[in-house]
């Protein structure tokens, strides 16, 4: 969907739900869904963008910092842009001269700081509105499907990297280092890794001094970032593994090929998680399905997604529709072997559902 | 210089007591409670984000680490310290390996929690202080907060921290200089380093590595090529780099949470970077440099930077600004502006950047990290 048609159908949807405009907000990076980026195709830079579109159909870029002009001109479709060294006064100057003084819409409204609210309220009367973009992103389009397996091959290439580096001695921080720059050099715009090693781990964490010991279990969450999220969790034993360690990873194994049985359109996507607890629960461990060991089976990753349904749970409302890209993790705390790690994303296809990694999901087993 | 933020902090996550131990963050706290007291403040909500969490870190050495979560610091004027995360209770472990506070509570609904806990604790007192809250909280989060402290007057308190947190105590001048050194290393491995791909992205690569192997925690990187027309620092992109072209480099890496930064001008070769000598440009940023110094304002020292410039018939680009101050945050105060009338101290630490337009290159930028020493200002990402 080109910028024109993205800007026509939010103005369709303005006049649909009476509103006189819309603000779509972004305090740059984020976990949820990337409103700002989807809409003008230019990932944000400063803690402070927005786009102000009127039901006229006029759409102004403000930008953060200003120097950023340059290249958010280049990248991105809107002309209108205005690079801010003060956000408040300058948001203001484009609400007074955009004429809204109805309802305006924001998106990205859980983001938007308190300052900003207060600018925006002062103008007109507020209403959230991110489902108003979810509603134009449901409109899936081919290249983001393209960019998704693009991206499941460079968390691919991150765990080749994390397998051909880790050895006993080395540490957290290194290995993290090494996976990263695999995954930078085949063009990962960002990562978010995670990991912990130790004969008994608790979650995933950010890398900490430790070095690694012969028979540590190593649990890696391993995800690229291009526009949107492919994430990859896998468990890796440095030396032999002990039986109960593969007998469990098994049981993680068999949970989440149940989970992706139920994975086509139409589907209610909470029965992802009911099916993975299922086996979890049946093999004696419904305990552990719950806080404080565990909470969510996953996470919707599309660039833009139904925001109140980020994380998979058994209560998640979201019906799966074709092209949605959905994490599926069945990581799952154990005790007898502690955290284990074995997930990853999914494409949901017209018929059913594509794996988009290609790394087997099994115990991975470095010699030392 | 704003860069562009990364979803997770990625790098390595430690607390070091002997850099900087319990006893340095308690005194703070002691401070901060001194200063509530002069000002009638019963209780101090200090907020952070990802991208802003100097002041959450100069309390309480901690970082959210996913773009967009968000950290409440409760200091009473007496008593116990708490922190509210946003997060599970599966993280409490992690965030307590590099917090001295003990009271760390995990949160899915941050700002109830935030108020039950005043209101368990007696501490709705009649000033509630707040340190970032309204320019950096989500407005639902925080009108929540507003409605369940309605009894309470609300007064913004940011200033208390941004005073303390100027003038550096010895341990984070210490913090900012190991650092820096991860700046110096990294920019100077450039010119010896043979690149395989000459593309902007590979390059980032072999850079983020080279800082992170050196420990760095966090980790920016701006790119800018100033000899093709129009041109600004962006992050670098899917792009080769030309032999001949030249090329800008920002980088600033912090170290157990302090930043330091470090631009640099390079040209390319085939397969390399090679520094040219610009020794005109040096000597007017050594010029600068030298008339920064504890004692003036900012304004000062930013008015005879700008008569220095017009003075060597340089076209200066004031774009990327002269400098501000640099710590537990990549920009925080002074800034070096015709606005700011700060007093400079010793012990502030500084970034200060100069870009001028350059016949052959386009243009050049330099720029370091500085410390306000007694005697002027010394360079910590000095090149070698």
């Amino acid at each position: 969907m080109s910028g024109s048609e993205k800007l026509n159908r939010v103005v369709e949807l303005l006049d649909q739900r009476g509103l006189d405009g819309l603000i779509i907000y972004s305090s740059g990076a984020t976990m949820g869904p990337k409103y700002l980026y989807y809409f003008s195709e230019v990932k944000p830079l400063g803690t402070h963008n927005a786009a102000v579109v009127t039901k006229a159909g006029d759409v102004t870029l403000l930008v953060q910092p200003q120097w950023d002009t340059l290249r958010v001109s280049e990248k991105g479709w809107i002309k209108n842009i205005i690079g801010s060294s003060n956000f408040l006064k300058d948001l203001d100057d484009v609400l007074l001269k955009s004429k809204i003084t109805g309802s305006m819409g924001i998106v990205d409204s859980t983001a938007i700081p308190a300052d900003v609210y207060s600018v925006i309220a002062d103008r007109a009367k507020v209403e959230l509105a991110d489902d108003l973009i979810e509603k134009v992103a449901l409109e899936r389009v081919s290249e983001e499907i393209e960019l998704a397996r693009k991206t499941a091959k460079i968390a691919d290439t991150g765990f080749k990297a994390c397998l051909e580096n880790v050895r006993v001695g080395i540490r957290e921080w290194e290995i993290l280092a090494e996976i990263e720059y695999a995954m930078r050099s085949a063009g990962a715009d960002d990562c978010f890794n995670l990991m912990s090693s130790g004969k008994h781990n608790h979650a995933g964490h950010a890398p900490r001094e430790r070095k690694l010991r012969e028979g540590d279990i190593l649990i890696f969450e391993i995800s690229a970032i291009c526009g949107l999220y492919i994430q990859l969790c896998r468990t890796v034993v440095l030396g032999e593994p002990s039986k109960i360690v593969l007998e469990k990873y098994a049981l993680l194994v068999q949970a989440l090929e149940e989970s992706l049985k139920e994975i086509r359109p139409g589907s209610p996507s909470a029965l992802i998680a009911k099916a993975q607890n299922r086996v979890l629960s049946a093999a004696g461990y419904g305990e552990y399905c719950r806080p404080p060991y565990m909470a969510k089976r996953g996470h919707f990753s599309n660039i833009v997604y139904h925001a109140p349904d980020r994380n998979l749970d058994e209560h998640v409302k979201t019906i799966l529709t074709s092209g949605q890209v959905v994490i599926v993790h069945p990581n799952q705390y154990i005790p007898e072997t502690g955290y284990l790690m074995c997930g990853e994303t999914i494409l949901v296809t017209d018929t059913g559902f594509e794996r988009l990694s290609e790394t087997e999901a099994k115990v991975y087993v470095k010699e030392v | 210089m704003e860069t562009m933020q990364p979803t997770l902090i990625r790098g390595r996550d430690v607390w070091d007591p002997t850099h900087m131990p319990k006893a340095e963050f308690l005194e703070r706290v002691s401070k901060i409670q001194n200063e509530m007291k002069k000002e009638n403040i019963g209780v101090l909500l200090v907020y952070g984000k990802s991208f802003e969490s100097g002041n959450i870190c100069y309390v309480g050495n901690t970082v959210p680490r996913t773009a967009g979560g968000g950290t409440v610091i409760i200091i009473p004027q007496q008593g116990e310290v708490a922190l509210i995360y946003g997060g599970s209770s599966r993280e409490v472990f992690a965030t307590k390996q590099i917090t001295w506070i003990d009271e760390v509570i995990p949160s899915s609904r941050f700002a109830e929690d935030c108020v039950n806990y005043l209101k368990e604790k007696n501490l709705l007192s009649s000033t509630i202080g707040t340190v970032a809250c309204k320019r950096l909280m989500p407005y639902a989060q925080w009108k929540v907060i507003r409605e369940g402290t309605k009894q309470c007057k609300m007064v913004d308190a940011d200033h208390i921290l941004t005073g303390m947190r100027m003038v550096k105590s010895k341990r984070e001048c210490d913090q900012i200089r190991r650092a820096s050194r991860i700046i110096n290393h990294v920019l100077g491995s450039i010119p010896d380093t043979t690149l395989k791909n000459m593309n902007e992205e590979f390059l980032e690569a072999v850079l983020d590595k080279e800082a992170r192997m050196a420990g760095a925690e966090d980790i920016r990187i701006l790119i800018a090529k100033p000899k093709t027309g129009e041109w600004a620092l962006r992050p670098p992109e899917d792009a080769q780099i030309t032999r001949g072209d030249s090329l800008i480099i920002h980088l600033a890496a912090s170290f157990e949470r302090y930043w330091s930064e470090g631009i640099r001008t390079f040209v390319a070769e085939s397969a390399s970077l090679t520094q040219p000598k610009l020794e005109d440009a040096r000597a007017l940023y050594k010029r600068i440099t030298q008339g920064i110094k504890s004692g003036k304002t900012a304004s000062q020292c930013y008015k005879e930077a700008v008569d220095e410039l017009q003075k060597s018939k340089v076209d200066y680009i004031p774009t990327y600004g002269l400098g501000q101050g640099v710590g537990l945050d990549l920009q925080e105060a002074p800034m070096l502006t015709g606005e700011d009338s700060t007093m400079l101290k010793e012990d502030m630490l500084l970034t200060l950047h100069l870009a001028i337009k350059d016949a052959d290159l386009g243009a050049i930028m330099l720029g370091n990290t500085i410390y306000l020493a007694k005697d002027g200002a010394e360079l910590l990402t000095k090149e070698s």
